[in-house]
């Protein structure tokens, strides 16, 4: 056997596996969503588009639609400048910072399930650390419990996202800086460039491949997120937190209409498929620029 | 000069506000939750920050370890995460390596391919891949578990030895295969030393994905044979009468293990994880 072909070979495993667990479900899912398949229920018949027509008209649908796109542009759009803000701080060369910069990342491995009870705990009415502290300053009347309030819910969903990969930006970010050739800013000195200019000539610049990386693979992350509203609050309170993933997941295992959901989860797809085409287009003007 | 100065001190104390507000934010939580796992129901209950020192104490743990059982599921995971690290390491090391070393046609296509799986929704996928792993008689398995959280992790982890292996200058193994090292040799012995610490991390991120796995486990497990620890830290916060310090103690239970590994690798893990964004720079 040729040595190419025997370097094929060794694709062979990933690619069964994610043929069998991705691709074959994805197409699958894909055929699903134009039939009325019913997990308990069993004749399945092909219902064309009915599954899309009833969307339409599925005010919860339109709901989470929306959520999922505020909450993926905020988050990401927030993440992405806590985390410069946050690359810059560890950047400068002080005491103190290597230890925090080999702490600053546990948030990101940890359970999400397990940040969503640290978070659900700290969000108590009396006894959880948020109203303790509200108390201590004299602001008992906010007293709440924070993911049960419609209002609040939301942001804390925001909060929560933030908390997790906040810390992974900054260090993502930072590594790139550091690859930033010191003579830049030395040069830029030089010619008298403040320091917002350096930050926005140089270093913005110079970590771009970086800040495109993570801010993609973000929004795929979160918009396709599941856990975080799932575990916090299960879409509630009345569908104030609901996202497309977590309504996917109840109306395939709680009302177990697998042929709707996965209308849901296509029109998902679609969603990112669009912005995925966007993103190709930019990166190949980038390469080739 | 003066001016020079006084920019950097503003610089530093610019930086250690925002190095002190991340500190309260980011660790401050999780110290809370360890505190509380230390204290009684009563104690909790008062809503003040601290208590008299006898009302601290580990009956939350002994609970917890001796009346649900949390042991069970806590080797469950263990084993889950386990198998899932090795197999799709196996499987990621060496389609990453040829990915990196060999042409073919149709190459970049299919790592675009493989990069493009992440925007699948793992909601819209679970429901085909219940129905498989169902005829496959593998529900309710550890088997059935470990393959579902196999495409959790396998696309970021091609995607990421890739860009490693592709740092490793291949003068190395040219030079072993002029030698007449085989593939395999070649990769034991060649490249995998030298790209330890990416495969480390590779792994790591594996086994952090499967512990942390919600959404597959609770569609495999049917009872309590398969159930992980983070499914039941969420039964265990969705009961009627939430006993938070018995809580509190599972939830620090199920973060140790890889608080512990995260230390192992932090030094690292940023290299790792981001080799396919930087390469070539």
């Amino acid at each position: 056997m040729k040595e190419r072909q025997k370097g094929l070979l060794l694709l062979l495993p990933t690619l069964a596996i994610m043929a069998l667990f991705t691709v074959y479900p994805l197409l699958d899912s894909l055929r699903m969503a134009f039939t009325n398949e019913h997990l308990l229920k069993d004749p399945t018949k092909f219902v064309g588009l009915d599954n899309f027509v009833r969307l339409l008209s599925d005010e919860v649908f339109w709901i989470s639609l929306r959520h999922s796109i505020v909450l993926t542009t905020v988050v990401v759009f927030l993440q992405f400048v806590f985390g410069l803000i946050l690359a810059w701080a560890m950047n400068q060369d002080l005491p103190g910072m290597s230890v925090f910069k080999s702490v600053i990342m546990a948030s990101w491995v940890i359970p999400v399930a397990a940040t969503v009870i640290m978070f659900k705990f700290m969000a108590q009415p009396d006894v959880g650390l948020i109203n303790i502290i509200l108390k201590l300053i004299g602001l008992d009347n906010l007293n709440r419990y924070w993911f049960g309030d419609p209002d609040v819910a939301f942001p804390f969903i925001i909060l929560l996202h933030l908390w997790r990969n906040v810390p992974f930006y900054g260090i993502a970010f930072l590594a790139a800086m550091q690859a930033v050739p010191r003579s830049y800013y030395e040069a830029a000195e030089i010619d008298g460039a403040s320091a917002w200019d350096k930050f926005r000539f140089i270093t913005l610049p110079g970590i771009r491949s970086m800040i495109v990386v993570m801010v993609t693979i973000h929004v795929l992350w979160t918009f396709n997120n599941f856990d975080f509203v799932f575990l916090a609050t299960g879409g509630g309170p009345v569908n104030a937190t609901d996202v497309l993933p977590v309504y996917v997941y109840r109306q395939s295992w709680n009302s177990y209409t697998v042929g709707y959901a996965a209308s849901i989860g296509t029109v998902m797809l679609i969603l990112l498929m669009i912005y995925f085409a966007i993103y190709i287009k930019i990166y190949e003007r980038q390469e080739v620029a | 000069m003066g001016s020079k100065t006084r920019n950097r001190i503003v610089s530093a104390i610019l930086a250690y506000v925002v190095i002190f507000i991340s500190l309260i934010f980011f660790i401050l939580p999780m110290l809370w939750i360890i505190y509380t796992s230390f204290r009684t129901q009563a104690s909790i209950f008062t809503g003040d920050v601290f208590s008299p020192l006898e009302e601290y104490t580990l009956e939350n743990y002994q609970t917890i370890l001796s009346v649900t059982d949390f042991i069970t599921f806590f080797l469950n995971s263990f084993k889950i995460a386990s198998v899932v690290t090795v197999l799709s390491l196996f499987c990621s090391v060496i389609a990453a390596y040829a990915l990196s070393r060999f042409d073919f046609k149709g190459k970049n296509t299919l790592i675009m391919g493989v990069f493009s799986t992440q925007m699948f929704p793992q909601v819209l996928l679970i429901i085909p891949m219940y129905l498989i792993i169902f005829n496959l008689f593998l529900l309710d398995t550890v088997l059935g578990v470990v393959l579902g959280q196999l495409i959790l992790v396998l696309p970021f982890q091609v995607w990421m030895l890739k860009g490693y292996f592709d740092n490793i200058p291949m003068d190395l193994d040219e030079a072993a295969r002029i030698d007449g090292c085989s593939i395999a040799q070649r990769l034991l012995y060649v490249v995998l030393p030298v790209a330890a610490p990416g495969i480390m991390v590779a792994g790591f991120f594996s086994f952090v994905v499967s512990w942390g796995d919600f959404l597959i486990v609770s569609i495999i497990n049917q009872s309590q044979r398969t159930a992980t620890v983070t499914l039941i830290i969420q039964r265990l916060s969705s009961a009627l009468l939430i006993r938070w310090g018995q809580v509190a103690a599972a939830t620090v239970l199920t973060i140790v293990p890889t608080i512990i590994l995260f230390f192992f690798v932090q030094n690292r893990l940023v290299a790792g994880l981001t080799a396919g964004a930087v390469k070539g720079e």
